[in-house]
C-alpha cells in the first residue's frame, strides 16, 4: 500500500494532461454554436445559453463545404491508390529481381527522404505550368504520390523481404509470369503493410496544406484545409461560423479515427518505427 | 534474396513509374532551385546570371537570414524536450492504468487534424480577450490580468507560442511511440527483476530505459527532423510575423519566392535549407547511432 499517493498523483496527472489534450477541442465545439455576444463576453469555459445550429447552416451555405470535401477524397483516393501500386512494384523489385541497381534505387528514395517539400515548391510551380498540369487535379496527386513513396516502400519491402520465397518458386515452375506471381501471390499476402501505408498516407494527404495552397487557385479545385484557410480569412463577422466551419472540416478524420482508432495508431507506430 | 531473373522490360515495368515520378517531382526540382539560385529574376521579366551573388548577400548581407536560421534550429531542438516527458508518461501510463491504450488514443486525437485547423484552433485561443481569445479570458478569470499578452504579435514571445502547439499537437504521437516500445518490454524480464529485488522505479532504471533506447532515438530523430522542415503551423498562425520575428527558413524562402516575387534570392535560401537538412539529418542519425552503440 505505500505506493498509493504516488498512484493518485499519477492519476491527477493523467487527468491534466487528458484536459489539455482534448479541452481545446470541445472548446472550439461549444464556440461553434454560440452567439458573437457570448463568445466576446469572457466566460470562456461557460455552455451556450440556446445551442445556435444556424451557425452550421451559415457555415455550410457559404462555404461550398461539399465540393472541398470531394475534392480532398478525389485527391486522397487516387493518391492512396497510386502510392500502393507503385510502391509496391518497386518494393518487390528491390527485394526479388537479380538486379544490379536495386541498392541503387533504396539509396535514392532514401535520399530523397530528406528534402524538405517546400524547397520544391517555386520550380514545380513552374515545370506544372511548363506542361500545362498547373490546374488539374495531377498538380496535386503527383507531388503527393512522389512524397509518399520512400515511407511506403521501406515499410512494403521491409515485409515482402520476410515473406519466404518457396512459394513464388513454385508458382514460378508451374508457369507463373512475375506479372501473376506479384498479382496472386505478392499483393494478397502484403496486404496487413499496405493498410499501414494507406493509413500514413491517408493523415498526411487529407491534412495537406502548403502544396494545396499553392498548386490550386481555383474555387472548385480546393481541398479541405485550403478550403478552411480560405473561408476563415474571409469571413471574419460571425465568429461562431467560423468556428463551426473548423469542426465541419475536423469532422470527417475525427469519424474515421474513432472508428479505427486502433488501426491508426498503430499503423502510425508502424510507420515511426520502420522509418 | 534476388531470386528472379527478368527481362529488364519487366524490371522497367515495375521501377521505372515510380523512380521516373520521383526522380521528376523530387531531384529535378532541387537541381532547378539551385540553378534558380544563381539567377536575378522576378519570373516575369529577363533572368540575369548572376552567380553566387544570392548566396553571398544571403550569407553576409541578409538581416533576416541568420535569426531565420536560429529559429530553425531552435525549433528543432524544442520540438525534442517533450520525449523524456512523453516516455516518463508512458512508463506511468504502462504502470499504474489497466486501460493504458485507450487513454493514449485519446492524447492522439490532434496528431490526426490538419495544421491548419489546429492552427487556427490556436490562433483563437491566443486571441485578445476582446476576440474571444481563451487563453486571455481564462487568465482574466483567475485574476492573473497582468498575465495577458496578445500572444501571436508580441515578437519576444510569438515564436515560443507556436513552439508550444507544436508539443501540444506531437505529444499524443511521441507517447503513443514511447507507449507502444514500453509495452512491448517483455513482462518476463520484470518478474526475474522483481525476485532479484528491483521493482518500481529500480526497474524503470536498470531494464526500461536501457531497452528503450532505440525508441527513444527514433522518436528524437523523428521530431529533429519533422521540426527541421517546418512550415505549416507557423505559415497558418502568424505568416512569419509580426515583422520577421517568427520565420523559419522555410517560411522566409516561401514569402520571398512568392510573395515578393524573387525567385531567384527565393531558390537560394531553398537550395541552402536543402544543404541545411541534409547535413543536419545526417548528423543527427550519427549522434544517435553512436548513442545506440554505446548502449548495447
Amino acid at each position: 500500500m505505500k505506493f498509493q499517493p504516488v498512484k493518485w498523483l499519477v492519476y491527477l496527472l493523467i487527468a491534466v494532461l487528458v484536459v489539455t489534450q482534448l479541452y481545446p477541442l470541445v472548446w472550439l465545439l461549444l464556440y461553434s454554436v454560440k452567439t458573437n455576444d457570448e463568445i466576446l463576453s469572457g466566460k470562456f469555459f461557460a455552455l451556450p445559453e440556446s445551442w445556435k445550429w444556424t451557425n452550421y447552416r451559415e457555415a455550410y451555405t457559404g462555404g461550398h463545404y461539399i465540393k472541398y470535401l470531394g475534392n480532398s477524397v478525389l485527391v486522397t483516393g487516387v493518391t492512396m491508390l497510386c502510392v500502393i501500386l507503385l510502391s509496391a512494384m518497386v518494393a518487390y523489385a528491390i527485394t526479388r529481381f537479380k538486379f544490379r541497381y536495386g541498392p541503387a534505387v533504396m539509396l535514392v528514395f532514401l535520399v530523397g527522404m530528406m528534402i524538405p517539400l517546400q524547397t520544391t515548391l517555386l520550380p514545380l510551380m513552374k515545370i506544372f505550368k511548363f506542361v500545362h498540369v498547373l490546374g488539374t487535379y495531377w498538380a496535386l496527386i503527383l507531388p503527393y504520390v512522389a512524397f509518399q513513396l520512400p515511407i511506403s516502400i521501406f515499410i512494403l519491402s521491409g515485409f515482402m523481404r520476410s515473406i519466404p520465397t518457396e512459394m513464388e518458386e513454385s508458382a514460378f515452375i508451374d508457369g507463373a509470369s512475375v506479372y501473376r506471381i506479384f498479382r496472386s501471390i505478392i499483393l494478397p499476402i502484403t496486404v496487413p503493410p499496405v493498410m499501414t501505408v494507406c493509413i500514413l498516407t491517408f493523415i498526411s494527404i487529407w491534412n495537406e496544406y502548403i502544396m494545396a495552397a499553392t498548386f490550386t487557385s481555383s474555387e472548385s479545385m480546393k481541398t479541405l484545409p485550403f478550403g478552411i484557410y480560405s473561408f476563415v480569412s474571409q469571413y471574419s463577422v460571425n465568429y461562431g461560423d467560423i468556428g463551426a466551419y473548423m469542426v465541419m472540416g475536423a469532422a470527417p478524420v475525427i469519424l474515421i479515427y474513432f472508428v479505427l482508432s486502433n488501426r491508426i495508431t498503430k499503423g502510425m507506430v508502424a510507420g515511426a518505427v520502420k522509418g | 534474396m534476388n531470386v528472379l531473373k527478368v527481362s529488364a522490360l519487366t524490371l522497367g515495368v515495375f521501377v521505372l513509374p515510380a523512380l521516373i515520378i520521383y526522380i521528376c517531382i523530387v531531384f529535378i526540382p532541387i537541381v532547378v532551385s539551385f540553378y534558380t539560385g544563381m539567377l536575378d529574376w522576378n519570373g516575369i521579366g529577363e533572368a540575369k546570371f548572376v552567380g553566387f551573388d544570392n548566396f553571398h548577400n544571403l550569407l553576409f548581407h541578409d538581416k533576416v537570414f541568420w535569426p531565420a536560421v536560429r529559429r530553425t534550429l531552435l525549433y528543432a531542438v524544442a520540438s525534442m524536450i517533450e520525449i523524456p516527458f512523453c516516455l516518463m508518461m508512458a512508463v506511468l501510463l504502462n504502470r499504474y492504468v489497466r486501460k493504458g491504450n485507450t487513454l493514449v488514443s485519446i492524447y492522439f486525437t490532434p496528431v490526426i487534424l490538419s495544421v491548419v485547423i489546429i492552427g487556427q484552433l490556436w490562433k483563437t485561443i491566443y486571441n485578445p480577450a476582446s476576440l474571444g481569445g481563451m487563453l486571455n479570458q481564462a487568465l482574466t478569470t483567475f485574476g492573473l490580468d497582468s498575465w495577458t499578452h496578445t500572444w501571436l504579435s508580441e515578437p519576444k514571445i510569438a515564436i515560443y507560442c507556436i513552439f508550444f502547439v507544436s508539443l501540444w499537437q506531437y505529444f499524443g504521437y511521441h507517447l503513443l511511440i514511447q507507449f507502444t516500445g514500453v509495452q512491448n518490454i517483455p513482462s518476463e524480464i520484470y518478474e526475474a527483476a522483481k525476485i532479484d529485488g528491483a521493482d518500481g522505479f529500480k526497474a524503470d532504471r536498470y531494464i526500461t530505459f536501457p531497452l528503450i533506447v532505440p525508441i527513444f532515438k527514433i522518436s528524437i530523430v523523428l521530431a529533429f527532423i519533422g521540426s527541421l522542415q517546418s512550415f505549416d503551423m507557423i505559415w497558418i498562425m502568424t505568416g512569419g510575423g509580426p515583422g520577421n520575428a517568427t520565420d523559419v527558413l522555410a517560411t522566409y524562402m516561401y514569402k520571398t519566392s512568392f510573395n515578393s516575387q524573387q525567385f531567384g534570392y527565393g531558390s537560394a535560401i531553398a537550395s541552402f535549407l536543402v544543404i541545411l537538412c541534409l547535413v543536419f539529418t545526417v548528423a543527427i542519425n550519427t549522434v544517435m547511432n553512436r548513442v545506440d552503440k554505446k548502449f548495447s
